[in-house]
């Protein structure tokens, strides 16, 4: 070996070295490494909706409902008679059933996969599933049935319409999951977690344990979050306003409309306006607060 | 020949910075190993009541996000410099406070919040409707991270005393009674998720 292979070999070892020596921080930048513990990838979720999808069996036969109104005052809710109702209106004249809107919402609300078993029974714990091509999730129901059999509480309602789940109050009696006509609710017969199915996409929604049951919350915590800001700085009276559903963010063709049915100024109800709402059959005496839009204005 | 010396010298390099490296990371990470404990490692002594009540600083100023957000954080080395590093008092004993800043980890204080994720705890909104910081952390003097902290005036509600019933409680109006809070939410939603 000449002198400058000598110093050539000298210097790439150095400059080896130095790579190396950077590897770690790199990985770490990256979020691999250690986070590969965290859950399965994304695309391990972007499969499982493809297959919910495919497998999707179920029609939805619409009827004509009127706009979701104040909430009726009832013992167990106080604070009836809240300015604020908030729900959803899916235009199914926009709507082509793509499937992203429950990607978003799984991602969104960190909703775990389930196993092949569950798989093949159509078992999916996904909050939006597909109806005769229609996205279907919890319609919020103003007379909820589900909430009326809980025996623990914890399906209760807000006074701003949300039908919302206490995960740590709930026994697993699968009562509301009976009772409710659509069957929105999602029972985590597998513990997720410990089975690795889950992954923790966003920090600010709990992952559920085995035996609790779930179903769509309105983004539940993306209202309390704008509802605690506007409040720390005393913004007056709160609406809701500018808040959105993650479904309604990952709709390509704005589909999907959040907004407060009370507030004159959302969203929501300018374009449920001159337009004919719709319910499934089996909510249209419930009060739903999740309504489907087809037509002419 | 020449391609083994290569491999060989590689993999020497490879060795031999993982070496130089590691140590590195081994020494960081100890003195940033974050302790539920205040005030642990080399962080100063910290005095609450030569900050809050003899110069009038307001909790905010150090814990930031107590008024405007939902977490209220501990101070990093760098808060205390934007004061210390001016000549404050010519007092005899700032050299030492000096030097025991100067050889303080970048973050001296952590604490590990007790709040479970299900429930929502906003530091600011409480603020905001006139709940002062010591109405649940007991009085400046007495905070957390004083020698004098641990023994009589403790925090009011430590660790093992806050409770959801606290929570209701004042929600409720049945506590603080002479504060003429307005009235909270008291639905399961307002607060858990």
């Amino acid at each position: 070996m000449d002198r400058r292979d000598f110093i050539k070999s000298c210097s790439l070892m150095a400059v080896a070295g130095l790579l190396f020596g950077c590897r770690k921080s790199v990985l770490e930048g990256l979020g691999t490494g250690e986070g590969n513990l965290r859950g399965p990838s994304p695309k391990a979720f972007e499969d499982e909706v493809r297959l919910a999808m495919s497998q999707a069996r179920g029609r939805l036969d619409l009827v004509r409902v009127n706009a979701p109104g104040k909430m009726k005052s009832s013992g167990l809710l106080e604070g009836a008679g809240c300015n604020n109702r908030f729900g959803m209106a899916i235009d199914l004249d926009a709507c082509d059933g793509c499937g992203k809107c429950i990607l978003a919402c799984n991602m969104e609300n960190n909703v775990p996969l389930v196993n092949e078993d569950e798989a093949a029974r159509g078992r999916f714990m996904h909050w939006i599933e597909m109806r005769g091509g229609v996205p279907f999730m919890c319609a919020h129901c103003g007379d909820a049935p589900c909430e009326k059999v809980c025996p623990t509480g914890a399906a209760n309602h807000t006074p701003d319409g949300i039908s919302a789940m206490m995960y740590k109050r709930c026994a697993g009696t699968r009562f509301c999951g009976a009772n409710c006509p659509a069957k929105a609710r999602k029972f985590n017969f597998l513990d997720a977690q410990k089975l690795g199915l889950a992954r923790k996409f966003n920090k600010d929604v709990p992952l559920r344990e085995k035996g609790v049951m779930e179903k769509c919350s309105l983004c539940l915590h993306r209202l309390q979050n704008d509802r605690l800001r506007f409040k720390t700085e005393s913004l007056g009276e709160w609406r809701g306003r500018g808040v959105t559903t993650a479904c309604a963010e990952g709709c390509p063709k704005n589909a999907i409309v959040f907004g407060n049915w009370l507030d004159s100024e959302s969203p929501l109800v300018k374009a449920t306006s001159g337009r004919q709402l719709y319910a499934p059959r089996e909510l249209a005496n419930l009060d739903p607060s999740v309504v489907f839009i087809m037509g002419k204005r | 020949m020449k391609y083994v010396v290569a491999v060989f010298g590689v993999i020497c390099a490879f060795l031999l910075a993982d070496f130089i490296w590691s140590q590195g990371n081994v020494e960081s990470s100890v003195s940033s190993a974050p302790g539920i404990a205040r005030g642990v490692g080399a962080a100063p002594a910290f005095d609450h009541a030569l900050h809050g009540d003899s110069i009038g600083l307001d909790c905010a100023a150090c814990h930031t996000g107590s008024r405007s957000a939902g977490h209220a954080y501990l101070p990093s080395k760098k808060d205390c410099m934007d004061c210390h590093r001016l000549p404050l008092t010519e007092k005899p004993g700032i050299e030492a406070l000096d030097s025991a800043l100067a050889n303080a980890p970048e973050n001296p204080w952590s604490s590990k919040s007790i709040l479970p994720e299900h429930v929502v705890f906003h530091h600011g909104v409480h603020s905001a409707a006139g709940v002062s910081c010591t109405d649940c952390h007991g009085t400046r003097s007495g905070a957390a991270g004083t020698a004098a902290g641990t023994a009589g005036t403790a925090l009011k509600y430590s660790a093992a005393q806050v409770t959801m019933k606290s929570c209701i409680q004042c929600h409720k109006g049945e506590s603080f009674k002479e504060r003429n809070f307005k009235p909270a939410a008291t639905y399961c939603a307002a607060c858990h998720r």
